[in-house]
């Protein structure tokens, strides 16, 4: 048995009463230029953490070029009609501001914290970034050039070549499947295809800003609309995709690192995203199997078998599909071994109904781990941004934790059982194949790549 | 501006155990921590990378919580926990709903009193943390680069010197003896501070805190080796092969002014100015400008959770057709130009803004849905190397008083060639090729 039973203990402190957890107030308001706004007051430092998020990101901008809403975004920072590279970054630091611009599958964001009291000056700079990007060459030809060794770079990481076949195998021609783009595609890109992109997602209609922390939303909201307000800019034509193949039965994807000391695991299936009502039932699945300290993969091999340091499970919500993972780097002879329990836990959650205290203490854990976000502000900006973006209800947070408390052994069966997708697992595993393909072969129909996705005999 | 005032008590128990409290009402949520004075600078010789092990022992159970159970109480309390091994001191921390506290404490004092495990625990975390360092060190590009890479070179003390995670032959060396020994000597409560920050009333916390852990006999005052380095009086360079990475890297790192004295305040913010995002003065140079380097990054780590010497260190990965020397010498430029010219007024100003924003954040910043992980280290480092927990409302006045002239005096003082130690980490694959 790898779990094995601890015995009651008497001397352990009883819980107290639990105290009542209070979300506070969201402040939500759409300028006239669409704009969407959620504030959020935090006093618990004199500063304040926000967003500006876009609704498109590297999917949306997929045949314009892979990768090219994360290009835009790294460029905006670098100009505007009114500031050069270099006194943005100056100008930040005055203010004791930080400031990120990036995209992501779905989004594009441009994040930042700073002072409250110079509140409207990084309004201003997050503003004027928004609006009058300039996209100068030289800023741009730098980027470029700095992002093809970044490509190239993350080649060389086992963590990073996992996932990028899994999201190959997983989602087929959805632009989901390509995480990176290759070095060809970054040497071909445009300058005017990122001030396309950058005019097309960019838009208040497209927005939405949020900000939690230490001011008075009121007062916040007049600052907003003086700085934002006269912006403008339709919402970008959604793109629609016809949903991936769901690939069937068990196969192998072996990434050859020649020399590798260690071989990275990582297998998943399709799941859904955070508007499915299985939602919730699959977090709670989720953390019982390998998505907390104490689950059962973790327990297994981990603490009693000692195959691996980290092994994790999750659900990754795209917006418009998700997917469930498993993953774990482990010592070379383990491969067979580790796969061998990583099914076995997943099979055992498949077939016999989790007992009753099990079900207890994970509905304990994710309830009580949910509340963390609240006592900080960038915890709570983080929960806010995942209500926001997802158009969860709008008393989500409010009913999270009842509804983890509401659900059964059957659920959970029921649940393991339609997402847990044990007979459709795509594998891969990154590692020197010399010593680790013969263990992966035995987990179905096996094929071999190099680091750049070319398949090798 | 603002000022922040942390509210905070303290006091101490007869066994000598300090206690910290910090009560903030914001969430129903607690943090615990419990910091121990040792680190991996005074783990025993032959024993590297042992208090690293050491510390993943302190979960496998205790005289009342066997193997599996404190990880369990928490997570099933709504909480979560982790532990780190630094240079001079050892931290183990715990979020949990308030309602668990007292629970969480009471495991926290049973793994004081009373560690109980066996071989098995040992074989099979000594696994564990082999897995670790493959996944971190050995099958990275850049694994270890240059936290591990550099120290074999800066220093010459075998404190400051040694392999902190640990030589395989080394963990597979350490035994059950070793474990114990370390706890007794180390692990009493004469040689930690517990912490509770969040939700709790301080007469509460410190009546659960005498509850527990009244009772957990005081040790013999540990032994510390001391960890002063001789004077260094000339560069020190060395190498290191890079296994997968393809672009070659260095690390420059420069010793630190004793900390709280006037030049160190005066160096962290020297630090701010060359190493601070893309506004810092290497990253402008060596990045946006001169495009030599792919990444910069650097400054001094952790600054106030150290309690002995240090370095200010830069980490470059630079271009293939950019040789080492190119790269080093753009770095010196900028360097020679703070020396001569140091920093204007406006930049000085720019600098303190930034210091302060940063430190808020420092005091919230979180460590894996750890919320008020930072807070908690300042209090923990404040309380075991100073003795002062208010520090952390007062330290920043050091360094917002800072002058202009003291930047460039450090700069003078401190950034000198005979001061520092470089690694180059060299690509196999690109030394193949040269080869060939």
């Amino acid at each position: 048995m790898a779990t094995r039973a601890v015995a009651e203990n008497t001397a352990v402190p009883a819980l107290a009463p639990e105290r009542q957890v209070a979300w506070p107030k969201r402040t939500k308001a759409r300028l006239s230029n669409g704009l969407e706004v959620i504030l959020v007051e935090s006093h618990t430092i004199p500063k304040f953490h926000g967003d500006l998020y876009f609704r498109s990101g590297n999917a949306a901008a997929i045949e314009r070029g892979p990768g090219l809403a994360e290009m835009t975004a790294s460029v905006v920072r670098t100009g505007t009609a009114k500031r050069a590279s270099r006194q943005i970054e100056e100008d930040l630091r005055r203010i004791g501001a930080d400031l990120a611009s990036s995209a992501g599958a779905d989004t594009s964001a441009i994040s930042f914290a700073g002072l409250s009291e110079f509140a409207e000056p990084l309004l201003g700079m997050v503003d004027e970034l928004a609006r009058e990007a300039s996209f100068p060459e030289s800023e741009f030809e730098r980027e470029r050039r700095q992002k093809l060794e970044e490509v190239k770079l993350s080649r060389t990481e086992p963590g990073f070549l996992a996932s990028e076949s899994l999201r190959k195998v997983l989602f087929g021609a959805h632009p989901y499947a390509q995480v990176s783009p290759s070095e060809d595609q970054v040497a071909a890109y445009k300058r005017e295809e990122l001030i396309g992109v950058y005019r097309d997602f960019y838009t208040p209609e497209n927005g939405l800003l949020l900000l939690v922390g230490d001011f008075q939303p009121d007062a916040m909201l007049k600052s907003i609309e003086k700085v934002f307000g006269a912006w403008r800019g339709k919402k970008p034509q959604a793109s629609v995709y016809p949903a991936p193949a769901n690939p069937r039965g068990r196969r192998v994807y072996l990434v050859h690192l020649p020399g590798a000391v260690q071989t990275q695991i990582l297998a998943g299936c399709h799941a859904i995203t955070r508007k499915n009502p299985d939602w919730v039932k699959l977090g709670l699945t989720n953390s019982l199997y390998g998505g907390a300290f104490n689950s059962r993969l973790v327990m297994n091999i981990r603490e009693d078998k000692g195959y691996t340091y980290s092994p994790r499970s999750g659900v990754n919500p795209l917006r418009q599909h998700g997917f469930f993972s498993v993953s774990a780097a482990v010592r070379n002879d383990v491969v067979a071994a580790s796969l061998t329990e990583i099914f076995y836990e997943m099979d055992k959650l498949r077939s016999v109904p989790v007992p009753e205290a099990e079900l207890a203490d994970a509905q304990n854990y994710l309830s009580g781990v949910f509340s963390m976000g609240l006592a900080t502000q960038n915890g709570l900006l983080g929960q806010i941004a995942v209500v926001a973006l997802n158009e969860l209800a709008e008393d989500y947070l409010e009913t999270y934790r009842q509804k983890v408390r509401a659900l059964t052994p059957a659920d959970l069966l029921e649940t393991s059982r339609k997402y847990l997708d044990s007979a459709n697992m795509q594998m891969v595993v990154v590692g020197d194949r010399t010593q680790i393909e013969s263990q992966a072969a035995l987990f179905g129909d096996l094929e071999v790549f190099d680091a750049h996705g070319k398949r090798l005999d | 501006m603002k000022r922040l005032q942390i509210a905070m008590e303290s006091t101490a128990l007869a066994n000598g155990l300090k206690v910290v409290i910090a009560p903030d009402t914001t969430a129903p949520v607690v943090t615990v921590g419990v910091y121990y004075k040792i680190g991996f600078r005074l783990e025993p010789r032959g024993r590297s990378g042992f208090a690293h092990l050491f510390e993943h022992m302190m979960f496998q159970g205790s005289a009342n919580a066997p193997k599996m159970q404190h990880i369990k109480l928490i997570n099933s309390s709504g909480g979560v926990l982790n532990g780190s091994t630094h240079y001079d001191i050892t931290n183990y921390y715990e979020a949990v709903p308030s309602s668990a506290l007292e629970r969480v404490l009471w495991l926290e004092a049973d793994r004081m009193r009373a560690l109980k495990v066996d071989d098995e625990n040992l074989r099979n975390q000594r696994d564990v943390v082999k897995e670790e360092v493959r996944v971190n060190v050995l099958n990275q590009p850049y694994g270890g680069f240059p936290w591990l890479d550099l120290p074999p070179v800066a220093f010459r003390n075998w404190a400051n010197s040694h392999n902190f995670y640990g030589d395989f032959t080394d963990l597979d060396a350490a035994d059950l003896a070793d474990v114990f020994a370390f706890f007794k000597t180390y692990y009493v409560p004469n040689n930690a501070v517990l912490l509770m920050l969040g939700d709790v009333k301080p007469e509460e916390g410190f009546a659960l805190a005498k509850k527990l852990f009244a009772d957990i006999p005081a040790g013999a005052p540990p032994p510390f080796a001391d960890p002063t380095e001789p004077e260094q009086n000339e560069e020190r360079r060395g190498e290191v092969e890079e296994k997968f990475g393809t672009l070659p890297a260095m690390a420059i790192g420069y010793v630190v002014p004793k900390r709280r004295t006037a030049d160190w305040c005066a160096m962290a913010l020297l630090d701010q100015a060359l190493h601070g995002g893309r506004a810092g003065k290497l990253y402008r140079e060596l990045v946006l400008e001169e495009q030599i380097a792919v990444e910069l990054d650097g400054g001094i780590e952790d600054i106030f959770g150290y309690n002995g010497p240090t370095q200010m260190v830069t980490r470059i990965l630079h271009k293939q057709e950019y040789t080492s020397a190119t790269t080093l010498a753009a770095f010196d430029g900028v360097i020679r130009d703070l020396q001569e010219n140091g920093i204007t007024e406006d930049e000085l100003a720019q600098l303190k803004v930034k210091w302060e924003s940063d430190y808020f954040s420092l005091l919230e910043s979180g460590h894996g849905g750890m919320p008020r992980y930072g807070l908690m280290h300042l209090l923990a480092c404040f309380t075991l190397f100073d003795g002062e927990p208010q520090l952390v409302n007062t330290i920043l006045e050091g360094f917002l008083g800072v002058k202009r002239e003291e930047i460039q005096a450090a700069a003078r003082k401190y950034l000198r060639n005979e001061k520092r130690a470089i690694v180059f980490r060299r690509p196999a694959t690109s030394r193949a090729k040269e080869a060939a």
